[in-house]
């Protein structure tokens, strides 16, 4: 738990600094776009309540140039109803007061009259309104103005945020404040500003946008499904990673199993070597020095004879030394633990770990099986068996077409014993090695590498298992290797030596010398 | 010199198996070589003759100690018969160090006749050879040391093919005085030829008059 826990932490590391990183950006990138919106927005505010500010200019200065007795209270209440935000017009003849605010449009008469432009009257934000005044003559005109309705809502940029927006747009001026759009202004991590004068001179107010973003308004969504899609990428690798370092695990194992088994099979020899030289060397030395003597002349028939008495001694001996070692190297294997194996699995186990190889080689592997089928076998001894029959054929493909490369498995079952056919479409086993193929160190490979131990191993691993292995060539051409085991169910119960012996007697005609040909 | 029994060749042979020993002390035996057998190499080393003239036949793999370690433990004593190595299945390598080691010969068992007897009868006439040349420079030695002064710087003139009266002329003596220390030196060398004196005294005379 722990091992897998250190396995898994550097993952959830990488995923932690990736989730964050990743939803940080996607949070700046979706605030840069608010701001942006946010500023293009304001910046039409702006220009719109400007353009509606030079209107009144206009209106002003047309009024003061068309200024004739006869229509014009009628113009003035028409005006009205062109421009929404013209509450009233007022004329004001010399001489007489201006109706309200008297003083105060008076002085902006004034002012009007020297730069002779239009001027601002009094600014009542309180109600939404100001006046604009411009000394004309005869008549000077002052224009009530209701700046709420300047902008038209249809024209109203930030209209889709609603009412309940959080854009306040507000006109500001010499400490007074017009709240046009009241947005929701709060303590926000964002908060977007936009202040500028508008382009008359006559109206000089700021137009102040102010937007909060608050948490909520980050791309929740989006950073959710990146936090979750890097969780499922990074634990989709993990695993991955995981599952090819089990695989060279398992190889790696697998190839430690053989070389472990071939050093065995070294010392072996060493060992039978030592064994054997020393009767061996005694026979040659005691025959030879009997052939000595006897040309000796007279013959030293005496000497000679003991020389001879000893030599069949030692021959004997050497003999005996064979039997003792065929024991030793048959009994230890035969106790091999033993346990239901399912031939579908094995066959499958093998393969996952043979990927490798069979892509190098270009081959297809194809499993055909109608049913799931278990034998008792020694499971390590199982993967090693199919590995060694797979490698062979591997080897054999080396003249076949890559496309036709082709490895099929045929797992079935008589009613006492599992079988397992492993058959490719190689160049099959020549007629004259088909008997030795089980044999120790016979290898039709001329090349370096082929020890001819792989098919001798199988065919000892298959026997000690009670088991039964057989090569045929098929038609049109291509090799195939049986294997046989008992079935689970048939052996399960009772005493596995009983059952072994019966077995034994099965396969007795494949059983031949496995350590040296007489 | 030495007496005839201890000219006859002497074969030790050395192997923990006594079917290979009493197989092989017959085979070596039917040339008429003596052979003495031994089981242990410890026993070997501690008591072997080894004066003896003749080879050893040392098995390389042998319980307790290696063929290869009693090698280098012989030769770094200075045993002076040839060795001869027989192993069970031997590696180039293992091969490769007894010769370095200084084995005279590296044989494979089971040995066949001709090769085992034609090595040990090679070894031995080496070892004879040898032994012959190793007395021949000690009794040389020997002798020469008996000379005199004046009898060392006659014999090197003598060595260097000067004639008596040349001799005398550089040693200023008399060609008679002469005449007498060459008599008396081919007796105290015990030579009674001219070549012989030479063969036998040109290196230690040359040796002498540096």
């Amino acid at each position: 738990m722990t091992a897998r826990l250190r396995h898994s932490l550097p993952w959830i590391a990488a995923w932690l600094g990736l989730a964050i990183i990743g939803a940080v950006w996607i949070a700046r990138n979706e605030l840069v776009n608010l701001r942006e919106s946010f500023e293009v927005d304001a910046r039409i505010m702006h220009r719109l309540l400007s353009q509606r500010a030079s209107q009144h200019d206009a209106v002003l200065a047309t009024l003061g140039l068309l200024q004739s007795q006869s229509t014009e209270a009628e113009r003035e209440r028409r005006l009205s109803s062109v421009y929404s935000q013209v509450i009233a017009v007022e004329r004001h003849a010399p001489g007489t007061p201006w109706p309200n605010f008297a003083n105060e449009l008076d002085a902006a008469e004034k002012t009007s009259r020297t730069a002779s432009g239009p001027a601002l009257g009094p600014v009542v934000f309180q109600q939404g309104r100001y006046w604009m005044v411009l000394a004309a003559t005869p008549n000077s005109y002052a224009l009530q103005i209701d700046a709420r309705a300047m902008v038209p809502w249809s024209e109203w940029p930030f209209l889709n945020e609603g009412r309940d927006s959080t854009v306040r747009v507000t006109l500001d001026h010499a400490g007074q404040s017009l709240t046009l759009q009241p947005g929701q202004i709060f303590a926000a991590r964002w908060r977007f500003g936009f202040r500028k004068r508008l382009a008359t001179d006559s109206q000089p107010f700021d137009v102040v946008v102010t937007r909060c973003v608050s948490w909520a308004e980050l791309p929740w969504l989006w950073m959710i499904v990146w936090v979750l899609g890097t969780g499922l990428l990074l634990a989709a690798l993990a695993t991955l990673v995981h599952q090819r370092r089990e695989r060279a695990r398992a190889q790696e194992l697998l190839r430690l199993g053989q070389v472990a088994r071939l050093n065995t099979l070294g010392e072996l020899a060493a060992g039978m070597a030592h064994e054997l030289n020393q009767p061996l060397t005694a026979v040659l030395a005691n025959t030879q020095a009997a052939l000595r003597l006897l040309k000796e002349s007279p013959p030293e028939i005496e000497t000679a004879q003991t020389a001879m008495q000893r030599a069949s001694e030692q021959a004997r001996r050497a003999s005996d030394v064979l039997t003792r070692l065929r024991r030793t190297v048959e009994r230890p294997d035969a106790r091999a633990e033993r346990v239901r194996v399912s031939l579908n699995d094995a066959v499958r186990d093998a393969l996952y770990l043979l990927e490798p190889q069979c892509r190098e080689h270009r081959v297809m592997t194809e499993i055909v099986s109608d049913r799931d089928v278990e034998v008792l076998a020694d499971p390590v001894a199982m993967e090693q068996i199919i590995h060694n029959l797979v490698t062979n054929a591997l080897h054999a493909f080396d003249q076949i077409d890559a496309s036709e490369r082709r490895v099929i498995f045929t797992v079935s079952q008589t009613e006492t014993h599992g079988e397992l056919r492993v058959a490719d479409n190689g160049p099959g086993i020549a007629p004259d090695a088909l008997p030795r193929l089980f044999e120790p160190f016979f290898s039709t490979r001329s090349d370096a590498g082929g020890l001819g131990l792989g098919l001798s191993v199988c065919e000892s691993l298959v026997t000690n298992m009670d088991g039964h292995i057989s090569a045929q060539n098929r038609s049109p051409r291509g090799a195939e290797f049986i294997v046989t085991l008992p079935l689970a169910t048939a052996a399960v119960r009772g005493d596995p030596s009983a059952s072994s012996g019966v077995n034994a007697a099965l396969t007795t005609p494949s059983v031949r010398g496995e350590l040296v040909e007489p | 010199m030495n007496n005839a029994q201890s000219l006859s060749p002497l074969i030790h042979l050395i192997d923990d198996d006594a079917a290979v020993r009493d197989g092989l002390a017959l085979l070596i035996g039917t040339v008429g070589l003596r052979v003495q057998t031994w089981a242990a190499p410890e026993v070997f080393m501690r008591e072997f003759d080894r004066a003896s003239i003749g080879a050893i036949v040392l098995d390389v793999r042998m319980p307790g100690i290696s063929g290869l370690t009693v090698l280098d433990t012989l030769v770094r004593e200075g045993v002076d018969q040839p060795i001869i190595m027989l192993t069970g299945h031997g590696t180039v390598e293992m091969c490769r160090r007894a010769f370095k080691s200084g084995a005279a010969e590296f044989l494979e068992k089971p040995v066949d006749d001709e090769a085992l007897l034609e090595a040990l009868q090679n070894a031995v006439r080496h070892h004879v050879r040898s032994r012959e040349r190793n007395n021949a420079d000690r009794e040389s030695r020997d002798r020469y040391a008996l000379l005199s002064e004046r009898e060392r710087e006659v014999l090197g003139l003598i060595v260097a093919g000067l004639t008596n009266k040349e001799i005398g002329r550089a040693l200023t003596l008399s060609p008679r005085t002469v005449e007498t220390h060459r008599a008396n030196l081919f007796a105290k060398l015990g030579v009674e030829s001219l070549a012989v004196l030479i063969r036998r005294y040109a290196a230690l005379a040359e040796a002498g008059a540096t």
